[in-house]
């Protein structure tokens, strides 16, 4: 009997690890191969796709950095994500105070409808996009991907502050009333100081969806003073024809920011996603 | 005051979700070639669409890509997240280990995998020749596996899902665990009778959510394949963008509707057939 639960348990926990090791290696297993193959030379690629590097290629690295304008596509990236960032924290924690500490008419409505906002599939509306910023005369501007990339996130982000500023002790605000502090002041010396945890979260949703954006970029530019990363990443496979190897070291090269961002923001973009979808 | 501080917020969602809305409503209900006037024409874009074999096949492989999510990811994804609810060693690593595909770029992941699915260098060929002795296998290029292929890609992302069901897991109160081990309950059994039922409204949360994605399915198909071949793995948001390209406008409108209404639709409907019973809210009152 006690063989048999022996050899039972055996059989579960192996059964365990072969569902969590077979999911984790489609997961994870071609980003591995990437950055293995990004060291590599085309050569050994030639050869087989599936080794160690013989010598590891920094090379790949500097000769990515100089093929591609890569610096100028990552500026380009970081300015256009970085204010869209900016643009978007900013004006949804103004919003999110109003909607959190102010009461009115019609204030459950207006979030519940901005809110609603992340049912839409955005590529829905491709075509009103390109329109609009065509006769903004923002195509292919970096304004109109900040302007974009501000504005799809304000859903997300809204529902997000909002709440996070909901669960601030009234307590603390009447305080600063009675201290004399103003509707402004109230916004900028005790809500937006103290709703910080909340606007990063926000800022970091918006800032991966920023960087990693591809339609958007695809749609509303065209020319190289705005072309984003992931655009010019799309189009290397002209350009590295023959040079697979730092291709793949220039695709690692794009993957960092957001990456980083993960390692040192993961728990709460974890916590932000639950709290999304739980209520949801 | 409140208006001023409302005011921003109030001018980018107007410009980029009520305005879109009721521009593509309008646009969809007119000739227009994106230069020039529109000229209304009532509901003739939407008779031609469903005359139209590409959108058909469009729509066809959304349902597909909406089953293959809320029936293929979700499960998968639930099966995860019940063994990490346990907490083996580990599992808070492995929890990001799994979300991680989901803050990478499309772009970049689409190379990798077309790069996997490569008919001359890929590794899965290579798998297939050298290790298999069989000919190599198209994936990406022939129709009748171009579907399967980019259908399985998109396990990659099932990080998301567990993540929604771990987090709900969790809520689950020890006691009734330890109730059910009292009673003699094995492991299986409790998953069985007391984390499935618990997680009952989860799952339809994330089936609805995973539906819905699939409705709006677009950017690793367009870039692994641009829809074909032979529009093979076109989804609706493809053939929206290739009418687009085309210079369809109104046309294109009208899939965007068609793309909405479905999308947002499915969710209100999932709503209301499972209902919103969720065994938690219920034991909370």
């Amino acid at each position: 009997m006690a063989k048999k639960n022996r050899f039972a348990s055996f059989v579960a926990h192996g059964l365990k690890w072969l569902v969590l090791g077979s999911l984790l290696f489609v997961a994870l297993f071609p980003i591995v191969w990437l950055f293995v193959n990004s060291f590599r030379s085309n050569l050994e690629l030639q050869i087989t796709s599936f080794a160690l590097p013989e010598r590891w290629l920094v090379e790949n690295y500097q000769k990515a950095l100089q093929m591609a304008s890569l610096p100028r596509l990552f500026l380009n990236s970081a300015t256009a994500s970085g204010f869209a960032v900016l643009l978007n924290v900013l004006v949804s924690s103004l919003a999110g105070f109003v909607l959190s500490r102010e009461v009115f008419k019609g204030r459950d409505l207006l979030y519940t409808v901005i809110t609603a906002g992340v049912l839409i599939p955005i590529i829905a509306f491709m075509v009103p996009y390109f329109s609009l910023i065509s006769r903004l005369g923002l195509y292919d501007t970096l304004l109109a991907l900040v302007l974009v990339y501000a504005a799809v996130n304000i859903p997300v982000s809204m529902f997000l502050i909002t709440s996070f500023m909901r669960s601030i002790p009234k307590e603390l605000e009447e305080a600063a009333i009675i201290d004399g502090c103003g509707f402004a002041q109230r916004y900028t010396k005790i809500i937006f100081p103290l709703s910080q945890s909340g606007l990063v979260t926000a800022g970091t949703f918006c800032f991966i969806y920023s960087w990693n954006d591809f339609i958007m970029a695809m749609l509303l530019t065209t020319g190289l003073k705005s072309r984003t990363i992931q655009l010019g990443i799309r189009f290397f496979t002209s350009q590295f024809i023959t040079d697979y190897t730092a291709m793949f070291a220039a695709i690692i090269l794009t993957m960092i920011p957001s990456v980083v961002a993960y390692m040192f923001l993961h728990n709460r973009i974890i916590s932000g996603l639950t709290a999304g979808a739980v209520k949801g | 005051m409140r208006a001023l501080f409302l005011a921003p917020v109030l001018i980018l969602f107007g410009g980029f979700f009520v305005y879109p809305f009721l521009f593509t409503l309008y646009a969809s209900l007119t000739r227009w070639s994106g230069i020039g006037a529109m000229r209304f024409i009532g509901l003739g874009n939407y008779v031609r669409l469903f005359k139209d074999a590409t959108f058909l096949l469009a729509m066809k492989n959304n349902i597909i890509w909406a089953l293959s999510h809320g029936f293929i990811q979700v499960p998968l994804a639930a099966l995860v997240a019940m063994i990490l609810l346990r907490k083996p060693k580990g599992w808070r690593f492995l929890r990001t280990a799994y979300f991680l595909p989901n803050v990478i770029s499309t772009v970049a992941l689409t190379m990798v995998w077309s790069s996997l699915y490569n008919v001359q260098f890929g590794l899965i060929n290579e798998f297939i020749t050298k290790v298999m002795g069989r000919a190599p296998v198209n994936f990406l290029g022939n129709p009748d596996y171009a579907l399967g292929a980019v259908i399985f890609q998109a396990v990659i992302y099932i990080g998301y899902f567990m993540i929604i069901i771990l987090a709900a897991g969790m809520n689950i109160p020890k006691e009734l665990y330890e109730a059910a081990e009292i009673d003699g309950a094995s492991t299986l059994q409790q998953e069985r009778f007391v984390t499935l039922p618990m997680l009952r409204g989860t799952f339809v949360t994330a089936i609805t959510l995973a539906m819905a994605y699939g409705v709006r399915h677009f950017e690793s198909t367009y870039l692994m394949t641009g829809g074909g071949p032979a529009y093979a793995t076109t989804t609706m948001g493809i053939d929206l963008f290739l009418k687009m390209d085309a210079l369809r406008y109104a046309e294109a409108s009208a899939v965007g509707v068609i793309l909405i209404l479905s999308g947002t639709g499915l969710i209100v409907l999932l709503r209301r057939v499972f209902g919103k019973s969720d065994p938690m809210s219920e034991m909370a009152q």
